[in-house]
């Protein structure tokens, strides 16, 4: 097995260099190096101009084993090209496990039930990989540059899932979510059957039977999934039979006995092709539709809401012959035969469905939404006989929110566009009594943290957090921990914003975008006095935000530029350094996999281009500022939730309930169709 | 990581209820909640505190907002009774709203009928004639084509025999004269505009809102297993105590 050497250096590998040509290097030190060492001899210049941290650091860059122990130790610079050849040639690129080709049926695509399979089959990915590196590398040093690698390959196939790993909690393995049905089951089929075309194509392989009772039945892999709220599939006949042509399509519970034709035994119902009938439970059927024979495509569906099932012939609804699907069983996708060389395929959604599913789909989350429109609320309470007041319940909704998070002046506005809502409404004695926003000092304080870390000044966040809620950062050190960790990013953003300047023109840097009520101007003072009583800037985070803001005038000449760059660079990696020491003997893996993920960056001259690149988005922020915010009110004895975050809870909540059977909460996903 | 479960859950009993822990279980996203603010903020009007909370929450002001100050305009000719401003503005900004909408013309016709109503029944000696001219150029016309118009306008009519100064109005007369009425009317233009600027017409956070009374009506009809109450109210001081430990947890902090 390959034994991947530093996270930088692979990282670098798979960083999208053009290949072929001799590589150079990309880190995010080669603009220190002159570029073009592809010869391996790295200039001492280079060396010699940079700090004591940085020619460290250089060296474990360039270092492609035993990253462990060549971590802040003087080590040989190997040469990179050979480096990169040893990288491409023998670099991961194997498949990954036997898992099948992921696919969404389209007119499941957006529910929230295939949400829930994708994130369950994406989880299943990364366990793979998970456990195939960790068998790979020595696990507790840098060099477990698994992850990283990892995220070179998973990004462009699973958007945002680097983003998760570090500012989310894991994705939460659902192991109640079963997959729709992907192929046919072999081991769920009468032996006169073959399997074939990857569990897609099934032939009937034996002489025909001479008894007219005898058949041959095969079911899917997975039961129609009810969360999903309509299940449909389509199943194409390729050849008939030597003797003639016995086929049923429908589906059957998992106890029915496969040496029938599905429909004549209890808990199967089926459409025949022999005669057109649909057959439910019982050997004598009634007319349904035409017969069906070689190149027709039939399609069978159940509306699990409805607890009814139709079938659709080349694309055209034939009806509903069943109404009264039972909802406590487990429906499998099943066709039965009994004619040797019967050939059939399956379409579980793989592909483009004949009939427009969608459409019917589309028509019944249509029904479902003119309902909630319609929905009328009862009375608060028992007491108060009043109608439900939406508008006014929505403002206190809105108040309550924005008082809580620490949203002041925002509370503010809006508590007095509403109170000149209602006086406008001529109603003198309006209900003014929202919320009132309080002069919350804690509300002020919030914000201002808030507005620090939405800035990026992480260290500013940090400082007015140990001020007024010094114990908030002990109790919660996983929060410290991101905090550490984003202050990171923030600092390898500013020396790519930098480091993309020299060759373009580049938009605004961040610290000029920055909208944030408070600017830095206007607590200067404040900062000082703070600083002074807190003593907190001779402490390790004496980087400060305002140290790195780049300015723009640097333009003009390109050695400014560049002392600039390695000032910035050196003091990422100082940091860096620094932050490893403090955490890396935490036993957590996701805080190892945080601090490799972090530390990958550092590899890209442009990380912002790059398959790292979600990490360093500005939205990274929101996360942990929000997650701070919780910890405050908590420590505040508040609760961590506003009431329309409940609210949102709730819903999502009794919307899941409504879907787990097949109920209308199928045709709702609370976040995308309302939410976002 | 397991960062936020610690935040997450306040205070709970060991006797919490299924459905209570599923409730739990579920994360929303700040991102997510702060738009949905911020498109309430913006589809119903409320400009400032939408800039407000632009810079407080670090969010890009949505491209649509070019409308709100006209919204904001009309929303309050509307409330102020100046049916005719705001009719005039609503067709500054596009004509087919009215055009497109025969039901909502006619609601505000019929909004500004009441307004003249009240003013000729204000006292004794006032001239009813206006309103009666209004009526027949405005609304009879109208209503020949529609039912529903012909029993609004039968019924607004009728007020000017019940006299809306009478306080024992039937309460059918008087809704006719509550804010509500104006309220309603104001809403659904707003909501009309949005559509015809091709935005989602009702505000997110209303759709949440509706969302969650259907759901949990719903859920309770299919027979789920739901604790008694699910408050989701954030005033009444009875609901905070009481009940039970679990649902104290839905109370405002």
């Amino acid at each position: 097995m390959f034994r991947r050497s530093s996270y930088a250096s692979v990282a670098a590998g798979n960083s999208g260099q053009p290949q072929g040509s001799a590589p150079t290097r990309s880190g995010a030190f080669s603009h220190l190096a002159n570029n073009n060492s592809s010869s391996g001899s790295y200039p001492t210049q280079a060396t010699a101009q940079s700090s004591r941290h940085l020619s460290r650091s250089l060296d474990t860059d360039g270092y492609n084993t035993n990253m462990s122990t060549s971590w802040g130790r003087g080590g040989p610079l190997p040469s990179y090209s050979s480096h990169f050849g040893y990288l491409h040639g023998s670099g991961p690129t194997g498949q990954d496990g036997p898992l099948p080709p992921f696919f969404v049926p389209s007119y499941l695509r957006g529910s929230k039930y295939a949400e829930r399979v994708e994130d369950a089959y994406k989880a299943k990915v990364a366990a793979q990989r998970e456990l195939r590196s960790t068998q790979s590398s020595n696990a507790g040093s840098l060099s477990t540059s698994s992850s990283s690698v990892n995220l070179h390959k998973m990004v462009p196939s699973h958007r945002g899932l680097s983003h998760e790993i570090i500012e989310r909690a894991p994705v939460y393995v659902d192991d109640q979510v079963t997959s729709w049905p992907t192929k046919w089951n072999e081991a769920d089929m009468y032996p006169t059957l073959d399997v074939d075309e990857g569990g897609l194509q099934t032939k009937f392989t034996g002489p025909t039977p001479k008894s007219n009772d005898e058949a041959g039945s095969i079911r899917a892999d997975h039961p129609m999934p009810r969360q999903g709220g309509i299940y449909y599939y389509e199943v194409t006949i390729v050849a008939k039979g030597k003797d003639g042509r016995m086929i049923g399509i429908g589906f059957t519970g998992p106890k029915v006995v496969l040496s029938r034709i599905p429909g004549w035994e209890p808990d199967s119902f089926a459409y025949h092709g022999d005669d057109g009938y649909s057959y439910s439970n019982t050997t004598s059927g009634k007319p349904f539709g035409p017969k069906f024979g070689t190149l027709d495509v039939i399609g069978c569906g159940v509306n699990f809401r409805k607890g009814t099932a139709f079938f659709t012939r080349n694309g055209h609804f034939l009806g509903e012959p069943f109404k009264d699907i039972k909802p406590n069983l487990s429906w499998y996708p099943t066709v039965g035969m009994k004619k040797n060389g019967e050939t059939l395929r399956v379409n579980f959604g793989q592909e483009p469905f004949l009939f427009d599913i969608d459409k019917m789909v589309q028509a019944e989350k249509a029904e479902i939404q003119r309902e909630i429109a319609a929905v009328k609320a009862p009375p608060r309470t028992e007491k108060d006989k009043s109608p439900f007041d939406e508008t006014a319940f929505i403002h206190s909704l809105v108040s309550q929110y924005l008082a809580h998070d620490g949203y002041v002046e925002t509370a503010r506005a809006f508590q007095e566009e509403v109170a000149e809502e209602s006086q406008a409404l001529a109603n003198e004695d309006a209900d003014l009594s929202y919320i009132e926003v309080e002069e919350d000092v804690d509300a002020i304080n919030r914000q201002k943290i808030r507005a620090a870390i939405l800035e990026g000044d992480i260290d500013k966040a940090l400082k007015h957090t140990n001020a007024y809620y010094p114990s908030v950062l002990q109790n919660n050190e996983n929060i410290y921990f991101k905090l550490r960790c984003r202050k990171f990013i923030e600092m390898i953003r500013v020396t790519n914003d930098l480091a993309s300047k020299r060759n373009q023109i580049i938009p605004t840097p961040p610290s000029k975008r920055s909208t944030a009520s408070n600017g830095h101007n206007d607590e200067y003072d404040f900062e000082m006095e703070l600083d002074e009583q807190l003593g907190v800037h001779n402490g390790s985070w004496n980087i400060g935000a305002e140290n790195m803001n780049v300015d723009d005038d640097d333009d003009e000449d390109p050695e400014v530029h560049q002392q600039k760059l390695r000032e910035l660079t050196s003091r990422a990696i100082a940091y860096g350094m620094e932050l490893r020491q403090e955490f890396h003997n935490d036993p957590r893996r996701e805080v190892k996999r945080a601090l490799e993920d972090t530390f990958a960056l550092i590899a890209y001259e442009n990380a912002a281009e790059s398959a790292l690149a979600p990490l360093l988005d500005v939205s990274g922020r929101v996360p942990v500022a929000e997650e701070l915010n919780s910890a405050i009110l908590v420590s505040l004895g508040k609760n961590s939730r506003a009431t329309l975050e409940r609210l949102t809870q709730q819903t999502e909540a009794l919307v899941n309930e409504l879907a787990e059977d097949g109920g209308p909460g199928a045709f709702i996903n609370v976040r995308r169709d309302v939410l976002t | 990581m397991q960062s936020s479960s610690s935040v997450s859950v306040s205070a709970t009993t060991p006797t919490q209820h299924p459905f209570q822990r599923k409730v739990n279980e579920i994360k929303p996203s700040k991102s997510d909640i702060n738009f949905v603010i911020m498109d309430y903020l913006i589809s119903e009007g409320y400009p400032r505190a939408a800039e407000k909370f632009a810079k407080e929450a670090n969010l890009t002001l949505p491209l649509e907002e070019d409308s709100i100050q006209s919204r904001v305009e009309i929303r309050r000719a509307i409330y102020a009774g100046d049916i005719d401003t705001a009719i005039n503005k609503i067709n500054d900004l596009n004509p087919q709203i009215l055009d497109t909408d025969p039901s909502l013309h006619f609601a505000l016709l019929r909004l500004q009928l009441i307004e003249l109503i009240r003013t000729c029944t204000s006292s004794p000696s006032a001239d009813i004639t206006p309103a009666l001219a209004f009526a027949s150029a405005q609304l009879a016309p109208r209503a020949a084509t529609n039912n529903d118009f012909l029993k609004d306008l039968e019924l607004t009519m009728s007020l000017l025999i019940f006299l809306p100064t009478d306080s024992t109005l039937q309460p059918q007369f008087a809704e006719l004269l509550e804010p509500s009425l104006r309220r309603d009317v104001a809403k659904r233009v707003n909501e009309a505009i949005l559509t015809h600027m091709g935005a989602r017409g009702e505000s997110r956070l209303r759709s949440l809102v509706r969302l969650r009374v259907w759901a949990e009506q719903k859920a309770r009809a299919s027979g789920k297993n739901l604790p008694p109450v699910l408050p989701y109210t954030l005033q009444d001081p009875d609901d905070t105590h009481g009940i039970d430990n679990d649902t104290s947890d839905f109370m405002v902090t």
